[in-house]
């Protein structure tokens, strides 16, 4: 008896189990996730041990834009079976699609599990092509091909790697009306920042397959990043209205609906994009920058921008990261450019002193030059070299200084040979190895420039213009192999900052010794440890760094001189915290030194305007130094700023046009400040004076 | 707020200023730690030295600080001011430290005992001083805002309620704002209640936005008007010349063009933009010369 309850236990539940998977695959394909995780949940809870259920269900998720809760699901399914391959497949796909390196791992072990697996061929494509290893993406390509000579993604790469290179393909055809195909194919442009090519691409992958969601909502996101705002939000909203709701999607259309709160201001050359709220106080500086910026790279790169640039500025960087949502190797940016777009944060957006807003601009306005120069045809550790390479080709205290971790990198040998240093920016191995790779880019392109001059960085923006891969171009344009360059870089590197690799161990030291010294009072001690070790690591301007405790101990002493000393040399290197630079100023200024002041509290302009003490300040030697144009740009400022004593800061703008001899405008500013308080006798005087009155 | 009420308001003042006097209590409680100690033992001498800065003869101040800080003292004084203040005498507590709120009472933190807000009250109360000033610059102040308020009193708090338990930054730029001639936004060498307060309130919103940190205090003030006729400190000559009856013509002239002219910003909304502009120039050369007159 208890055994044929038992059979007819086991059939109803074999009914149950048929009913449930199948109920679950057909809910997905209606489009019913809910209903079909329901029953995917059911399904586990009743068969904890199988494996490919829960798969299945990562697959469900992974589908519906939680690659968490997949990856979750697939590692539970590793855990019973270790040789799932659709599993590992799974976890190989989530990490390319995050630019992880550790998808080709996946993807091997996938294989591994499932020779016939092509799909992981394709993974392993799809990365050495991001990669730029342009030779092992056609290869593995050709492996997935041999197994399925369908395989769509295979396809679909081997087209891109010769239209990458400008050459026709003849598997384009082969795609055929397979719209995903495209949709690689506009992805790959995109990722070598080919926005033009990819917009085409995403809109073939439509017209084969209308209703790719995928594709409307990436082509959507490449149009808002081109700034072409109504046709991005007409597919942005119609993959959202079928239900394609991903997080770029949504929050793409959540920034869109924030312009509302920007102001635009045009010129025949910019636009600009700027926050209403901190539009006015930005925007003297912000386009005084473009323009300036223009004007150089003009005459530098030999090139005149066809289209306006646009810039943006965000003061919320969760905007900002909106932006740039999916770019690989981008994590931490504070801009990003678009060809002719550029987005970045506003200063506001960062603590004061963490960001040169001046320098990130023209780091991105040569992006957006290169760009347009090499239509898109330049790899990213070029562009990103000349962009670091130009911020200090400006001013040497710009651009970012030599960090702890870069250090590291040098020490350990961690610097990438100039074949594959792509691969930093693209799949970094460890997790500094984006800015890493940023610095030494940079220096790529400063030892270029000293060893062949500044010119020939010019002459290999064309090269690769040209579509010409970087081997080639070292070849070329440098008359040597990839490998000799290599090797003399690094001599340069060891030349300019062996001092300091060697000696970073002494200096961190140094640093807690002189610590406990101010610590202890012992001013003379810290003032000694200070100079001995700053030489070792000049670069470092954070926080804790030698030259405000010497500073420091120098004031403690009475000791104003040495103190201007080593807070200029803080300055010069390009310390940047405000309070430490406006103390500097304050130094100067009490010497009788004003210019030198003036000079001290400009560069904060570059760093963060959003201060209404540096701007006072600044005004007001401005106007002693005779220097009027910038007074009154000072003070504007900081009535753009809404202060509290409105008529302190209208008398000063109206003390600054009448030192320029602008009465008209002296007595407006004058008349404003006494709206606020009429009895305001400086203002009261000076609105007689301007008004011809001063005598009666 | 409050520009056309203000000449009124400041008449108002000026003429109680001839008979009467400020009583002036700052209180600094226990830190809980040295760095904390520090800062409010450092700030309530830094007002304590405002206060003592100018003419003596009508000012009344005590602080409290460090181990001298306790309940017993703190209502000894506040016993004393009221044995003594009048009707016509102004009287500002101002308090730094840290506060506490367990939902029901109000504390602030001294050395030994607290002393809580129903206390506080009451000692309050016993003082006559027809205009009163309680500055409370601790955390949870806002808690103890209900319990302290009261026809004739101002009562400023760092914090909106007794759940914004965080240490606060307010003090730090409700000093500032007494040092600072920015606070004094009509410029009338009288720094108000009021605009300490807004110059406060403001100075710790930035510090919060440009920190990147979430605010923790909301500042409040129980009565707009009323603190915008607190004179809180005043400096300069303003008084003197009042007194002054050669010039008794010009200063009723200047009264009545400050008149005229709060009269016409009243107006501002519902006028062309030039011609108000054209009107309000007219009136502030007018004032300009009579002051050049009066300065002579």
């Amino acid at each position: 008896m208890r055994h044929i309850v038992f059979v007819a236990g086991l059939m109803a539940g074999q009914m149950l189990f048929a009913q449930s998977i199948d109920r679950a695959e057909a809910l997905w394909r209606a489009g019913d996730f809910d209903g079909a995780n329901n029953e995917f949940k059911a399904l586990i809870a009743r068969y904890p041990t199988n494996a490919d259920y829960r798969v299945r269900w990562g697959q469900l998720f992974k589908e519906r834009f939680n690659p968490e809760e997949a990856a979750n699901l697939f590692g539970e399914a590793l855990a019973i079976n270790p040789k799932q391959a659709q599993a590992l497949l799974g976890l190989a796909e989530i990490a390319e699609e995050h630019f992880d390196p550790k998808a080709n791992e996946y993807a091997k072990q996938a294989l591994e599990a499932d020779p016939k697996l092509y799909q992981a061929h394709e993974v392993m494509a799809l990365g050495a092509l991001e990669d730029d290893n342009r030779k092992l993406a056609g290869d593995e390509a050709g492996e997935a091909l041999k197994i399925n000579p369908d395989a769509l993604e295979a396809t679909a790469i081997k087209a891109s790697l010769d239209l990458l290179e400008d050459r026709e393909s003849p598997w384009v055809t082969k795609i055929g009306n397979r719209g995903k195909g495209y949709e690689t194919i506009a992805h790959l442009f995109e990722i070598n920042r080919r926005y033009e090519e990819a917009i085409t691409y995403y809109r073939k992958a439509i017209s084969a397959t209308p209703d790719l969601w995928t594709a409307h909502s990436e082509l959507g996101i490449t149009l808002m990043r081109m700034a072409r705002e109504d046709e991005a939000r007409k597919e942005l909203e119609l993959a959202y209205d079928n239900h394609y709701r991903d997080k770029p999607t949504v929050n793409t259309l959540r920034l869109m609906d924030s312009y509302s709160r920007f102001v635009t201001f045009k010129t025949p050359t910019t636009v600009l994009k700027l926050n209403a709220k901190e539009a006015d106080l930005l925007r003297p500086y912000v386009q005084a920058e473009v323009e300036k910026a223009m004007a150089t790279y003009e005459k530098k790169y030999q090139f005149k921008m066809p289209v306006p640039l646009q810039l943006e500025v965000y003061p919320d960087h969760g905007d900002f990261e909106v932006r740039t949502m999916g770019m690989p190797g981008i994590g931490g940016i504070l801009g990003v450019t678009f060809n002719n777009v550029i987005a970045m944060d506003s200063p506001s957006g960062r603590p004061p002193g963490s960001f040169h807003w001046a320098s990130t601009l023209w780091h991105e306005m040569s992006h957006a030059y290169v760009l347009m120069i090499t239509n898109e045809h330049v790899p990213r550790w070029f562009t990103e070299g000349l962009s670091v390479h130009e911020e200090t080709a400006i001013n040497k205290d710009w651009g970012d200084r030599l960090i702890p971790d870069v250090i590291a990198a040098i020490r350990d040998k961690k610097l990438l040979p100039v074949a594959t240093i792509d691969r930093g920016f693209m799949h970094p191995s460890y997790p500094q190895q984006v800015i890493v790779s940023y610095f030494q880019a940079g220096k790529m392109c400063d030892f270029i420039s000293e060893k062949w001059g500044e010119g020939k960085l010019l002459d290999i923006v064309h090269a690769f213009a040209k579509s010409t891969p970087t081997v080639d171009v070292i070849k070329q344009q440098l008359g040597m192999e990839p490998e000799a360059f290599d090797k003399e870089f690094l001599a340069y590197i060891d030349k300019e900052y062996g001092k300091t690799v060697a000696g970073f161990e002494d200096w961190t030291k140094g640093v807690r010794g002189m610590n406990q010294a101010m610590k202890d009072q012992k001013y003379d001690e810290v003032i000694a440890k200070g100079r001995e070790i700053e030489g070792l690591y000049t670069d470092y301007v954070e926080n804790g760094n030698v030259y405000d405790f010497v500073a420091e101990a120098c004031l403690k002493k009475n000791d104003t001189k040495c103190a201007i000393d080593e807070l200029g040399r803080y300055s010069t290197i390009g310390g940047r915290d405000p309070d430490t630079v406006k103390k500097y100023a304050k130094l100067l200024e009490d010497a009788g030194r004003k210019k030198e002041a003036a000079a001290a509290l400009e560069r904060l302009n570059y760093i963060y305007p959003q201060d209404m003490e540096l701007h006072k300040r600044l005004g007001a030697l401005a106007l002693d130094l005779g220097n009027t144009s910038e007074g009154i740009r000072e003070f504007q400022a900081v009535i753009d700023m809404h202060p509290i004593d409105e008529a302190d800061s209208h008398y000063n703008l109206a003390r600054a046009y009448k030192a320029a001899g602008r009465n008209d405008q002296a007595r407006e500013e004058a008349v404003l400040s006494l709206e606020a308080a009429p009895n305001f006798k400086p203002a009261q005087k000076l609105l007689l004076e301007v008004s011809g009155e001063s005598g009666k | 707020m409050g520009c056309s009420l203000k000449p009124f308001w400041l008449a108002l003042i000026l003429a109680a200023n001839a008979s009467a006097a400020s009583y002036f209590l700052t209180v600094a409680g226990l830190g809980g730690e040295p760095d904390y100690e520090q800062r409010f033992s450092m700030l309530a001498s830094d007002v304590d030295k405002i206060l003592r800065t100018g003419p003596q003869n009508d000012k009344y101040v005590e602080t409290l600080k460090g181990a001298d800080a306790t309940k017993v003292k703190m209502e000894a004084a506040l016993n004393k001011i009221a044995s003594q203040a009048k009707p016509e005498d102004a009287f500002v507590l101002m308090m730094i430290g840290h506060g506490t709120f367990d939902g029901t009472d109000y504390k602030f933190n001294l050395p030994g005992p607290d002393i809580s807000g129903t206390e506080l009250a009451n000692l309050l109360n016993k003082i006559q001083a027809g205009r009163q000033l309680v500055v409370d610059m601790t955390s949870a102040s806002g808690a103890v805002a209900s319990v302290l308020k009261k026809e004739n009193r101002t009562v400023i708090t760092a914090t909106r309620s007794g759940t914004e338990k965080n240490a606060v930054v307010f003090s730090r730029f409700w000093v500032e704002a007494m040092r600072d001639a920015a606070a004094d936004v009509d410029k009338n060498e009288i720094v108000s209640a009021l605009e300490a307060f807004q110059y406060a309130e403001r100075k710790t919103a930035d510090f919060y936005k440009e920190q990147k940190r979430l605010a923790t205090e909301h500042p409040q003030v129980d009565d707009q008007q009323r603190a915008s006729a607190f004179p809180l400190l005043r400096y300069g000559s303003a008084s003197a010349v009042i007194n002054d009856p050669a010039k008794k013509a010009l200063v009723a002239k200047k009264e009545d063009l400050e008149n005229r002219i709060d009269a016409l910003k009243y107006q501002k909304s519902l006028m062309a933009p030039a011609d108000y502009t054209k009107q309000l120039t007219a009136l502030l050369l007018e004032l300009s010369r009579v002051q050049a007159e009066i300065d002579k």
